[in-house]
């Protein structure tokens, strides 16, 4: 089979994109400058490396979803990972089958290309794509996170994990490390396999253990002296080993030397160390936008009538409107008046002397499409360090948890090496699409 | 209280003497019940005692698993770090769609041919019957006699109790078997079924959720039966497990996010 491919697939490129998720331009600079991450120095001088915004809000599920779309969320309907369903606050969680655009693998089907597609956010539950998809977070059961189904058991062998246990892994950062290190494993040798094995076109494999551990232990980095510090540099050091291996196929691959090939690495956000988590909820509350029905409210169930606006993760608030929602009592021509109060008392919030918002969007700035009326009516983004937070309820606007990254809409990162160029995620689908 | 816990040390002096004698080449049987999952954890004990590694763990998949057993081993074995290799015989699994189909013998490879002439078995064919004579050793005991002769394993633990079946009144701690010859370690035998539950409570050790269920007993799925509704140990315990599908996967949706901070 792999001799027959070598022969016919003689006049087609092929695309490579390793995704590493979470991980910020300015991190994998700094390694660099360090010595660390000898295969991505290496790779990197050739081609175009650069910043990259992301999608708003910046969590993997929309931005993933924007950049296998080529859109955002007023078009692929993924606003956040949670959503309410319609004309209730009962809360679901939008999913592969919610994703309202058509995906670049199916494109690529349309022109009879294959796409072997691991790991990528967002695709779960798995179902046929022209090629072979792993779904990524939030994917529960390997059983409906792969297509083709025939794939499970080698996965099995190879004791692939969809994720690390981050229930265990945020509490015991040695199991954490181990965690990592197996998920690691699992997913190289998965890969492997379906690039060797599979006929494809478009390569895509994802890894989510960094997006985990910049959650998990951000002080372990910038500080030399942290206990993890060895860990987190060793963890960083394997991600590289893997992308080196995966480049080295791919200059073996026929077409290489005629650049016909297409190599690009990203991420779908960034990350910064966080100094209080906001919770918008609580803020809302505090300022007479919202009530419920009980002290400490469980869901958005327990949402009070004449609630003026609620949040949902992680920067969404939602004006709580008339004949939009069973318990809304605002009108229309009330809307704006709203809006323009809670978004100036948000520009005003400050912690210890600090700006926590640093941009107040409305809806209509940055969604379009048909979809946009099922979207938040603000959205916001925050200044690095403030973790903005959509829980229900929280006994204060500021807190800690154990966490210890955010994410951040600025600062992921491209790499291509045919030199290609863009400012944000979304736009990427475009570019995979003119390689073929 | 104190004859409870000098059974537990009892098996604990059976674990060490166990470890002592076979070392790596002990393997432990788990199946993901009560009794194995315990076994499994007294061993987790003693080698931490004793600082040597914990020995790997044989499961046994018989093709007709409870889904809940086989998410319960996944998630137990990565949170105790535990090195699980899952045997089988798919030579005869592959060969039937559904339990009761005909397979014939002489579709079958040499190594299961050989081990039907142990039984003396001189039929053609058989049905995929699990629980029979014939598909028990075919689908247990034949794939345990090939991995413990391909890995040269000279022990295997089991968590078999007396007080479970008649057969078992004669069993030892230590008990010489042949072809392939080996020993089988029991460290649990003078346990009985409530010594088991009192230790897995008291020290919160993780069990299948199908315990909760009013399973007393967890073999494979078509033959295993429910007695009760209660919890297996028989406490009036609320129970609030989601048994629905998809209400299991949001709870664990949910989990997921709240452990990112996403909730």
């Amino acid at each position: 089979m792999s001799l027959l491919k070598k022969f016919r697939r003689k006049g087609a490129g092929k695309t490579v994109i390793i995704g590493l998720d979470g991980v910020p331009y300015s991190l994998l600079t700094d390694l660099m400058q360090k010595g660390y991450l000898k295969n991505m120095t290496s790779i990197f001088e050739q081609g175009h490396f650069a910043p990259l915004e992301v999608s708003i809000p910046e969590i993997s599920s929309v931005s993933w979803s924007s950049f296998m779309t080529g859109t955002q969320p007023g078009e692929h309907g993924i606003f956040g990972f949670i959503d309410l369903v319609p004309e209730t606050y009962q809360m679901t969680f939008p999913n592969f089958s919610n994703l309202q655009t058509r995906t670049l693998f199916d494109e690529l089907g349309d022109r009879k290309k294959r796409s072997v597609v691991i790991n990528l956010p967002s695709t779960y539950p798995a179902r046929e794509i022209p090629g072979v998809l792993i779904s990524g977070f939030v994917a529960i059961d390997i059983n409906k996170a792969v297509y083709p189904r025939t794939l499970i058991p080698k996965l099995q062998e190879f004791n692939y994990y969809i994720d690390v246990d981050t229930k265990k892994g945020r509490e015991d950062h040695d199991f954490l490390f181990r965690d990592l290190d197996r998920t690691l494993v699992g997913r190289e040798l998965a890969a492997a396999y379906l690039w060797e094995q599979e006929d494809w076109d478009l390569f895509v494999l994802v890894i989510t253990g960094t997006d985990r551990l910049l959650h998990f232990l951000w002080d372990a980095y910038g500080n030399a002296n942290h206990p993890h510090h060895q860990n987190f540099i060793e963890y960083f050091e394997k991600v590289d080993g893997v992308v080196g291996r995966f480049y080295q196929r791919h200059t073996e691959l026929s077409g290489f030397t005629d650049n016909r090939n297409h190599f690009l690495m990203l991420s779908d956000h960034g990350f910064t160390g966080i100094r209080s988590e906001v919770c918008l909820n609580r803020w809302l509350q505090e300022n007479g936008f919202l009530s419920f029905t009980t002290d400490e409210p469980q869901s958005l169930e327990d949402i009070a009538d004449g609630s003026k606006a609620f949040a949902l993760d992680p920067s969404r608030i939602y004006i709580n409107y008339e004949g939009r929602y069973p318990g809304g009592k605002v009108a229309p021509s009330d809307a704006a008046k709203i809006k323009e109060r809670i978004a100036s008392g948000l520009k005003n919030l400050v912690f210890e002397g600090a700006p926590v918002i640093q941009r107040v969007f409305d809806r209509d700035e940055i969604y379009y499409g048909p979809l946009v009326d099922r979207g938040p009516d603000i959205i916001l983004l925050a200044n690095p360090g403030f973790d903005l937070k959509g829980k229900v309820y929280s006994p204060t606007v500021f807190g800690r948890s154990v966490l210890q990254g955010m994410h951040t809409q600025k600062d992921a990162f491209l790499y291509s090496d045919k030199k290609k160029k863009v400012d944000n995620i979304c736009q990427i689908k475009e570019i995979i699409m003119n390689d073929f | 209280m104190d004859e409870f816990k000098n059974r537990i040390d009892l098996s604990k002096v059976v674990i060490r003497e166990a470890l002592e004698r076979f070392g790596r080449n002990l393997v432990i049987a788990w199946t993901g019940g009560k009794d194995s999952t315990l076994m499994l954890w007294l061993y987790q004990e003693v080698c931490r005692e004793l600082s040597v590694t914990l020995p790997t763990c044989m499961f046994i998949d018989e093709g007709d698993s409870f889904e809940e057993i086989l998410d319960f081993i996944d998630k137990v074995k990565r949170q105790w770090e535990v090195d699980v290799v899952t045997i089988q015989n798919a030579d005869v699994s592959n060969k039937a769609k559904e339990l009761g189909d005909i397979i014939r013998v002489s579709d079958l490879n040499s190594r299961n041919r050989e081990e039907l002439a142990k039984l003396d078995f001189n039929e053609e064919n058989f049905p995929f019957e699990p629980e029979s004579y014939v598909c028990n050793h075919l689908m247990k005991t034949a794939p345990m006699n090939l991995f413990i002769e391909e890995r040269g394993v000279q022990a295997v633990s089991t968590a078999i109790r007396r007080d479970e079946q008649e057969a078992r009144i004669e069993e030892e701690y230590f008990s010489p078997r042949q072809t392939p010859a080996h020993t089988r370690v029991h460290p649990m035998l003078h346990c009985s079924e409530r010594d088991i539950w009192n230790m897995i409570h008291g020290n919160d050790i993780p069990f299948c959720s199908l315990y909760y269920q009013g399973y007393r007993s967890l073999g494979i799925r078509s033959n295993t039966t429910k007695n009760s509704v209660l919890p297996a140990w028989e406490q009036d315990l609320e129970n609030t497990v989601e048994r629905e599908g998809r209400g299991q996967e949001k709870e664990q949706i949910m989990a997921k996010l709240r452990d990112l901070g996403y909730m």
